[in-house]
């Protein structure tokens, strides 16, 4: 397999020509572009058109806000949330007590409703995030009953008493030349902050975190990801840009309701406009909110009004049909523009690929890791039962043993994805028994899985850089951690796939694609999980050569694997499980020799004076 | 308003039993939309909106004299169709559980205008013989057409249940959702298992919006009423399972009716959903 | 050329061209119609009764087109469709007012709607005549005229009058139950009511609420029958009615007296377990509200239009009737001053009175409310029969009591 090198001369040449004009693109459009359109539809009410105009612009940009700051957090991390109502109606309803009860100037209310709302996101967020298993469905419906509990709660005390709130008597700031354009103005605030928010989240490190816990949230976790933190940061942004948005509207309105605001409908038409728009793009609910108010606003004349209710189920039917991921996906696919390969190509072209430096010679032989009497039992299977085991610095470690014998169990407690039932684990001296798993990532372990799990729906660089990004490596910015991801790509010969999507992939190319990753958060441990499971024999060898320079990289190795040759050939020292329980230690050689491993594996007695057969079958239905 | 009222025993069991009542429809609605869910990776608004054109179409054969139980004949076998057309038309499109929401909600839009064509804005209301009866055990009132419902759920819930799990289209059903691509290479006629699941879920459909128009008035902005209890019943005891809506919509149900029975009746929902809230925190894998 | 002849030819001439120009002009300003706006909840929750609204508005247009229009000119409605929600009708009235720039408004239908016309019309400066508002509290616009008469104290003003038929009535009660639904301009009247009840000597056995859109009536039934209260008044409004009577009767009870405030109209009257429910009204088919000027042409063409649009319900009573109204009140306001400018109506307006079909409206009270004029009707006989003040019924009719 080619180490990667490119040649010089003509292409290095175009390549920095290519480097340059990307350095001057370098400055991002979106925020441009959305500061931009602001300021020119800031002077709208200036052109004296119909106060109406500035009314009806209210209204989408005001669902602009709602449906892209539901986006920030559901659509990005796709905790699919049906509460959008309560952080609405908890921001209007701030706004309208501070205004009518203690009149406070409506402006001064905004900043109340918006840290109110997200008061409530950070309060739900921190209990619910906790619990482990509230994803999905269970998590839309707790935030569906957060709804109409707050609904509830205040219909019946005197925030509201069933009575509405009037604010008939509030006076209108002078923003705008009238009233709708005071309104219109405030939401067009409001829409540019939410844009440049959704934009910006995005494009960094948060958002790539977000989209990770999207596809895979354990992945996203054990591979150094804050999940909760990410989770409760995105969902507090969302609830105040909501609650910003249901002060405005308050005065809107005029009149406040509970029947208006703590229902399904508020929630089910962002998930909608999200879902038109798509979801992962930044833009995405934006278009779909503009989409969907103009929809159901053109069939208001009387006699259309029945016939426009199926026109526009007609409509939106028609549109998810022919474009399942939404509106913008699409038009990006028929006007493609050059996205984020100017600045990975550069970087590839530009840099003569260095094979990474070795990291600092380590002193071999240390103790890396330490586990002392780890246990786990899951439910009254005890997966394993007690296991010291040491790891040296700078070797590569087999972890073999037959089915169920605990190795990925093993794996799993190192890593932080489970919690041991008993023992410690030292890692550098530190301990890393409750850890978050995500700690332990940036402290500087790693690993793969037995069967690849890519984040979907980023591509083999994306995948590659979230491990930079987010590893014990350090490149923080995304930028710089897709530089890092090409070099390693290259590492590991996928740089041609650079842009492709895990899908496209075959197995073996996932496996490569789990080791980049692996290296690209410069790990000092490295746990792979059956590498070579599904390989061909030359395959095999390659990933074995792989494996080798990881550890000449200086990080140190667990190899869990069944190959025995791979793992005669390529590991320092062995140890051996069965049931859980540590069988045998000590150089390969010599350990696959032991009586008691023999037993283990071939599950019969061991007639001495017969050398071992050099391919050892597994234990069947262990 | 009157702070607690302890009820009578008589009060409470009353309640208790309308509460029942109530939870057995919102299982009933809850069922063809749970397996839709769960199955079928469908998340079916319009499921809510067949309920009520169903219902409707009892009530008009009603008015033309056809009994309501007798109507089920015509009706169900309809629905069935409808659904395993409309399904097979969507089948030619790949379709994400997200996208099936935006879909059905257009279809929820395009019913309800065909509704209010047809039967105007106004509300509507059933008057079966069933409606005058009841039957009176030890001082309690068990009014038939909720009776009805309660039977036709339980049956019909149980009868899933059987399905699911002892015939060999129920396993294949439940394989097919936990891993298609697997299922398909073992041979599972997929295309055919899904227009026949969706064909069921829409007669399922039909049949509680009978059960609907012997014991509610209609009226067609009603059909969004439902949406947000009977999601909750379905989501509460997890999408894809038989006996779960039922069970889901009872405890809902009974919650609400046991607190409108002791104190304020704007109280109810915060209990209901509050306990919603409770049950998914502590036991956020699986509760029926 | 005889030059006299020629002048008089020629002011002949120009006096013809000048009246034939004249003419014409006044043709084609003839033909140029007056362009009324308003909105409807033509779709949404709020659709059954919006579209009773609607009949009504089109009867009145073209009564008034065959009698040759307002000031020569004929009227047309320029409707939309607000969807039942507020902030939609808030900006159809700014879209109507500055952009289609409609020279008069009409109201839409119920509480929240009316609220946005009235910011909108507040702004403008447009006379707004609104048929549905339930809360005269919250009418702080000098320029917005009811047509529902309820008076500017409903809360107090109509249980009074509920409980006056109630205290002439065969078995005037002792004990009340209370329950109500939340819906802003229900609740108020019921906390009025239990006011009122208190100030006349009664006795609450029984105060419950219940959310607007609440299904289950079943645990309320059930309460009410324990209290076992001589007269029940049921805050009800939309589907509440039917709810609650198909509750009380499954659990085979049957209120002694029991009154609606705000029942679907229709439903409630074809019910058998509703017999002898009491409710408010402004107006029914029967004499002497079919006396008012205009009363017995408008109810013969209404029940033409609602059978036509297939409503199960096509007698004429409260929605109808405060619609009718409303065409009224606009119509004198503009033929009074014949002129379409909003401050000379509304100037006009709260000094005048208006004959409307019940009966004369005077519109100088708080929020230009004038008298209460609700009277109690009840369900005899599957017809709604005034049987409230003694003055409006008819053929002997009086209060029953089971």
């Amino acid at each position: 397999m080619s180490e990667g090198r490119t040649t010089s001369g003509p292409v290095a040449d175009h390549a920095v020509a290519a480097d340059a004009i990307s350095a001057a693109r370098r400055l991002p459009h979106a925020p441009i572009a959305i500061v931009g359109a602001a300021a020119v539809l800031a002077f709208l009410p200036a052109l004296g058109l119909p106060a109406f105009y500035d009314s009806l612009l209210y209204l989408i940009l005001s669902w602009i806000v709602l449906a892209t700051s539901w986006n920030i957090f559901s659509g990005y991390a796709g905790y699919f949330s049906f509460g959008h109502g309560a952080f609405f109606g908890t921001g209007l309803y701030t706004s309208a007590t501070l205004m009518a009860r203690f009149d406070w100037p409506f402006l001064w209310t905004l900043p109340a409703a918006a840290a109110c709302a997200c008061l409530l996101g950070v309060a739900l967020g921190a209990v619910v995030f906790r619990v482990k298993g509230i994803r999905g469905e269970v998590f839309a419906l707790l935030t569906l009953a957060v709804t109409f509990v707050l609904g509830t709660i205040v219909g019946n005390t005197p925030l509201d008493g069933g009575s509405g709130v009037s604010l008939a008597s509030v006076p209108i700031p002078r923003i705008g030349p009238t009233p709708p354009a005071t309104f219109y103005l405030l939401a067009l605030a409001a829409a540019t902050l939410a844009l440049l928010l959704s934009w910006r989240i995005a494009v960094s490190r948060l958002g790539a975190g977000l989209f990770a816990i999207h596809d895979d949230e354990d992945a996203a976790e054990v591979m150094g990801v804050p999940t909760f933190r990410y989770k409760l940061a995105a969902l507090a942004i969302s609830c105040a840009l909501a609650g910003l948005a249901g002060g405005i509207h308050a005065l809107f309105l005029n009149y406040v309701t509970v029947g208006e605001v703590f229902t399904i409908a508020v929630p089910l038409t962002v998930v909608l406009m999200s879902v038109l728009g798509g979801t992962r793009h930044w833009a995405g609910p934006a278009v779909g909110a503009v989409i969907i108010t103009l929809l159901l606003y053109s069939f208001t004349a009387a006699d259309l009004a029945v016939a426009g209710k199926a026109a526009v189920g007609v409509i939106l039917i028609a549109a998810i049909l022919f474009m399942p991921d939404g509106i913008l996906p699409r038009a990006q696919r028929v006007f493609p523009r050059g996205k984020r390969p100017p600045l990975a190509r550069a970087a590839v072209a530009s840099e003569a690929p260095r094979t990474p430096a070795p990291a600092a010679t380590v002193a071999r032989g240390d103790v890396l890791l330490r586990a002392r009497g780890v246990a786990k039992s899951f439910r009254g299977v005890r997966a394993l039962a007690g296991v010291d085991i040491d790891v040296r610095r700078g070797e590569i470690l087999g972890l073999l043993g037959p089915n169920g014998s605990g190795k990925s169990t093993f794996i799993n407690l190192v890593s932080g994805r489970l919690v041991p039932t008993a023992g410690s684990i030292v890692f550098e001296g530190r301990e890393l028994t409750r850890c978050a798993a995500y700690r332990i990532a940036r402290a500087g372990v790693a690993r793969t899985y037995q069967i690849p799990r890519p984040f979907r729906h980023f591509s083999v660089l994306d995948n590659v850089a979230l491990a930079a990004m987010f590893g014990g490596g350090g490149a923080a910015e995304p930028a710089a951690a897709r530089r890092d991801a090409m070099t390693w790509l290259a590492f590991t010969g996928l740089q041609d796939k650079a842009h492709a999507q895990p899908d496209e992939l075959n197995l073996h190319q996932r496996k490569f694609l789990e080791l980049a990753r692996v290296l690209a958060a410069r790990p000092r441990l490295v746990m792979l999980d059956e590498v070579l499971c599904g390989l061909t024999a030359s395959e095999m060898d390659d990933a074995v050569a792989l494996v080798r320079r990881i550890r000449d990289q200086g990080a140190t190795v667990i190899f869990v694997e069944h190959v025995l040759h791979a793992v005669m050939a390529v590991t320092d020292r062995v140890v051996v499980l069965d049931y859980g329980v540590l069988l045998a230690a000590g150089p390969a050689a010599e350990v696959m020799r032991r009586p008691e491993v023999i037993t283990a594996y071939l599950g019969q007695p061991y007639l001495p004076g017969h050398p071992p057969d050099t391919e050892l079958a597994e234990r069947p239905g262990a | 308003m009157s702070g607690f009222a302890l009820p009578s025993a008589t009060l409470l069991a009353q309640s208790i039993l309308s509460g029942i009542f109530t939870g057995a429809l919102y299982g009933l609605l809850g069922l063809g939309l749970s397996l839709s869910w769960g199955l079928l990776r469908q998340i079916n608004l319009a499921h809510f909106a067949f309920a009520f054109l169903a219902a409707y179409l009892c009530y008009q054969l009603a008015v033309l004299g056809v009994d309501p139980l007798l109507s089920l004949a015509l009706i169900v076998p309809a629905f069935f169709a409808l659904g395993a057309a409309l399904h097979a038309a969507m089948a030619r499109f790949s379709i994400t559980p997200l996208n099936s929401l935006l879909l059905t909600f257009g279809l929820t839009g395009i019913v309800e205008a065909v509704i209010q064509a047809i039967w105007t804005a106004d509300f509507r209301k059933l008057e079966s013989a069933y409606g005058a009866h009841r039957f009176k055990i030890a001082g309690l009132f068990l009014p038939v057409p909720e009776l009805i419902t309660l039977l036709v759920a339980v049956v019909l819930s149980f009868g899933t249940w059987a399905v699911l799990h002892y015939t060999d289209f129920g396993k294949t059903l439940r394989a097919s959702a936990e891993d298609a691509p697997i299922a398909r290479a073992f041979g599972i006629n997929q295309g055919r298992n899904a227009w026949l699941l969706a064909g069921t879920c829409s007669a399922l459909a039909a049949v509680a919006g009978v059960c609907l128009a012997l014991s509610f008035t209609l009226a067609p902005s009603q059909i969004y009423a439902w949406i947000g209890v009977v999601f909750a019943a379905v989501m509460l005891g997890g999408p894809g399972r038989a006996l779960a809506p039922l069970a889901a919509g009872v405890v809902i149900g009974v919650s609400e009716a046991v607190t409108m029975a002791v104190t304020a009746p704007s109280w109810a929902p915060l209990v209901s959903f509050t306990l919603l809230i409770a049950i998914l925190l502590l036991r956020p894998g699986r509760v029926a | 050329m005889d030059p006299h002849a020629m002048t008089r030819r020629t002011v002949l001439g120009a006096g013809l061209a000048a009246m034939a120009t004249a003419s014409g002009l006044g043709r084609g300003q003839a033909k140029q119609p007056i362009r009324i706006g308003s909105t409807l909840a033509l779709t949404g929750p709020l659709s059954a009764t919006a579209q009773i609204h609607r009949i009504v508005g089109e009867i009145y247009i073209e009564q008034v087109n065959r009698r040759g229009g307002w000031l020569g000119r004929p009227l047309e409605w320029v409707l939309r469709d607000d969807q039942s929600k507020p902030d939609l009708a808030r900006t159809l009235y700014e879209q109507l007012v500055t952009a289609d720039k409609v020279d008069l408004l009409m109201g839409p239908y119920a509480t929240g709607a009316i609220l946005s016309a009235m910011g909108v019309a507040q702004r403008y400066n447009k006379v707004l005549v609104h048929h549905t508002f339930g809360i005269p509290s919250l009418a702080k616009y000098e320029m917005a005229f009811p047509a529902w008469s309820l008076g500017s104290e409903p809360a107090t003003t109509v249980p009074n009058t509920l409980f006056d038929a109630l205290a002439n009535g065969p078995k005037p009660p002792k004990t009340v139950a209370v329950v109500t639904s939340k819906f802003p301009s229900v609740q108020f009247m019921s906390a009025g009511a239990r006011e009122v009840l208190k100030k006349r000597g009664l006795t609450e056995v029984l105060f419950l609420d219940w959310e607007f859109g609440n299904r289950e009536f079943g645990p309320i039934a059930n309460r009410v029958k324990d209290a076992n209260p001589d007269f029940v008044w049921v805050g009800a409004i939309g589907l509440d009615g039917n709810l609650l009577l198909d509750a009380m009767k499954k659990i085979e009870y049957v209120p002694p007296q029991h009154f609606y405030l705000y029942p679907a109209p229709g439903p409630l009257v074809s019910l058998p377990e509703a017999r002898n429910a009491l409710s408010v009204t402004i107006f029914e088919e029967q004499p002497p509200f079919t006396g008012a000027p205009g009363a017995a042409e408008f109810i013969r063409i209404y029940h033409e239009r609602a059978s036509a649009a297939k409503l199960p319900d096509i007698s004429v009573e409260v929605q109808a009737a405060a619609s009718y109204t409303a065409w009224q009140i606009l119509d004198a306001g503009v033929q009074a001053t014949k002129s379409l400018d909003d401050k000379a109506i509304g100037t006009w307006l709260r000094a005048n009175r208006v004959e409307t079909l019940q009966g004369k409206l005077h519109f100088d009270g708080p929020g230009n409310y004038g008298d209460d004029l609700m009277k109690i009707k009840q369900v005899q006989n599957g017809k709604w029969v005034v049987v409230w003040p003694k003055e409006f019924t008819y053929g002997g009719a009086a209060l029953q009591a089971g």
